[in-house]
């Protein structure tokens, strides 16, 4: 992998002593997470769940001790992004000998519930309580990854962190946003800014659409995460076109786009559950400002943003536009500290380093409890290859 | 027939109507959300705008009302043309939404010499109805489950007054559940709101267009 285009400030920070005491809170959270693995029969959990637990709570001390956020972040969200297909698919593999799921298995609730749903269950049950969603409400013996469960644990967390659940959480982010360090430079530079509305349009269309035709239209004609992950079994035409088009959307959005533009690409121009999380923004504390006093509009935030959250005009108002998902990248590329982490109702000024502390505790603590044990079953599934049992 | 039979059969539609109204609102939503988002602001506006898309949408019953009193209960049920019907209607609205959303008929009309004025006298003349029209009427023939249960009832109706006083009737009790997309008109019209609808309306007219052409090859495929 290239190094980050993002520049990064002086190692030194803060001192080791404080950095160690500011990462001690995560360290005991990264222990109670993974708990399980440590008490779990097999060796090859337990040493995963170690090992993941030293990961996650050594970026966390990195974060700490050189004042960036973007970087450390990045290596956590490339590994999730990398290692949750091979887990899952593992699992798949495991339970049914495929990636595709067939028809009944779909029928009698057997699908497990991801968080891309949420926004297309909505305007259905609303109008005719029903969800479009073939899973169960509660959890059950063979699918303990309820809806119930799923959704409260999604609201809480966007209560709290905002779009930040896109940064420090999304399973499939860490897809583009590892090919999207790849390359040293961007070889396409100039983006339509119209392309930063598409998601909500994406959004307003399949929302409408899955309520006229009762079924996450999403999840059946556009996930480009379906490739990697699970499917409708071909069976027809129709499952075969469906298919053709999770696979042409990703080898475009999460894999080539990325590599010519250095973007996130899918979130930033298609994905319509991003766009749905940009909402939370609005109620959320957590902000990333700009302090017109220091900012000199020399544009290095613009370029260093991933999703393409800032404009010069939003610069000028000394704001990100409404899909920030907060990954830190225009902070840390910021030569000025012009770009600072805010809490709202709070004087610009008023120790942003305090308004990042807050706010990374809460992330990484989410990001620990989703990703890490992601992380650690992917990783000890890797294991299990190498050296089978 | 009988007034009584008439207001009983009127009452059956009524209710009908509210019964199965957030269905048609879920079945005719994704055309009517975006192409009301993306036209000039104003809950007067919007009203107007509604009104044409309905009345259009009433006539679309009215026309099926008296078509299916005609043929009897076949055409809901197991008339075999149903589906190049049904998959002619959504390749039509497919086209009629994606015109609207390029802006087609307004670019043509600029090339034809009538482009907007360089300056503008009172009042933005109100924009011209075809869209609604067209997007009303298609979605009024458009073979949605409740329309369907409509359409069987109709046809065993006396009589065609009868069969189309039902389908007005019918009609009202599924409009009420329209008026809140009025509030739309409350949404401020900045360009990127415009832009977004726009773009979902084109996007949906892509669905309509393959779910349609789906639909014809199906029945070309297998007779």
């Amino acid at each position: 992998m290239a190094s980050s285009s993002v520049p990064v400030r002086p190692a030194a920070f803060r001192g080791v002593g404080r950095s160690l005491l500011l990462t001690l809170p995560m360290a005991l959270w990264s222990l109670l997470m993974f708990t399980p693995a440590f008490l779990h029969a097999s060796g090859v959990a337990r040493a995963s769940g170690a090992v993941v637990a030293v990961f996650m709570t050594a970026l966390f001390y990195q974060m700490m001790r050189t004042g960036t956020t973007y970087r450390w972040r990045r290596y956590f969200f490339v590994a999730l992004g990398m290692l949750f297909p091979v887990g899952f698919i593992a699992a798949l593999l495991a339970a049914r000998g495929s990636m595709s799921i067939p028809i009944e298995r779909m029928v009698s609730g057997d699908t497990p519930f991801c968080f891309m749903v949420i926004p297309m269950l909505i305007v259905p049950a609303a109008l005719t309580r029903t969800l479009v969603f073939p899973g169960s409400i509660l959890p059950t013996a063979s699918n303990p990854h309820s809806i119930a469960v799923m959704i409260g644990l999604w609201l809480a967390m966007t209560l709290v962190l905002g779009k930040a659940w896109c940064a420090y959480a999304c399973f499939f982010g860490g897809i583009e946003e590892g090919f999207a360090a790849f390359p040293k430079r961007a070889k396409i530079r100039s983006l339509d800014p119209r392309l930063r509305l598409v998601p909500w349009a994406v959004l307003l269309a399949v929302v409408l659409l899955s309520a006229a035709l009762f079924e996450p239209v999403y999840c059946t004609w556009l996930c480009p995460f379906k490739t990697v992950t699970e499917f409708a079994a071909v069976r027809n035409v129709e499952t075969a076109a469906q298919m053709a088009i999770f696979v042409a959307l990703f080898l475009v959005l999460v894999v080539a786009l990325p590599l010519l533009t250095k973007k996130r690409t899918q979130c930033g121009f298609f994905c319509p559950f991003g766009a749905f999380q940009s909402l939370f923004n609005k109620i959320n504390v957590f902000e990333i400002r700009f302090d017109r006093q220091k900012c000199v509009d020399c544009g290095l935030c613009l370029h260093a943003c991933p999703t393409m959250a800032i404009t010069a005009e939003s610069v000028h108002e000394g704001k990100t536009l409404l899909n920030c998902m907060k990954c830190g990248a225009c902070v840390d590329s910021c030569k000025k500290d012009a770009a600072v982490w805010h809490v709202k109702g709070t004087p610009l000024t008023a120790k942003p380093e305090r308004a990042r502390l807050l706010f990374l505790y809460g992330a990484w603590a989410m990001a620990t409890m989703f990703g890490g044990s992601v992380l650690a079953n992917s990783l000890a599934t890797m294991i299990h290859f190498v050296i089978p049992k | 027939m009988t007034l009584l039979s008439l207001s009983a059969s009127a009452g059956e539609a009524l209710a009908l109507g509210f019964a199965t109204g957030p269905v048609c609102v879920a079945t005719c939503g994704p055309v009517v959300l975006p192409w009301i988002l993306a036209q000039p602001g104003g809950v007067r506006g919007h009203s107007r705008q509604l009104g044409l898309f309905l009345g259009a949408r009433l006539a679309g019953y009215l026309l099926f009302g008296a078509a299916v009193w005609l043929a009897g209960a076949a055409i809901p049920r197991a008339w075999t043309g149903r589906s190049w019907l049904l998959g002619a209607v959504q390749v039509l609205l497919a086209l009629s939404l994606a015109a609207f959303a390029t802006g087609w008929p307004r670019r043509r009309r600029a090339v034809a010499g009538q482009s907007q004025p360089l300056v503008q006298i009172g009042a933005q003349p109100a924009s011209p109805p075809r869209g609604a029209l067209a997007l009303g009427f298609l979605t009024g023939i458009n073979f949605c489950p409740p329309f369907l249960v409509a359409g069987v009832r109709a046809a065993q109706l006396a009589s065609l007054s009868a069969s189309l006083l039902f389908f007005a009737v019918f009609f009202v009790g599924t409009a009420v559940w329209f008026l809140p997309f009025l509030s739309l008109g409350l949404v401020r019209r900045t360009p990127a709101v415009v832009t977004v609808a726009r773009i979902a309306a084109i996007l949906l007219a892509c669905w309509y267009g393959f779910s349609g052409l789906l639909i014809l090859i199906e029945r070309i495929v297998y007779g």
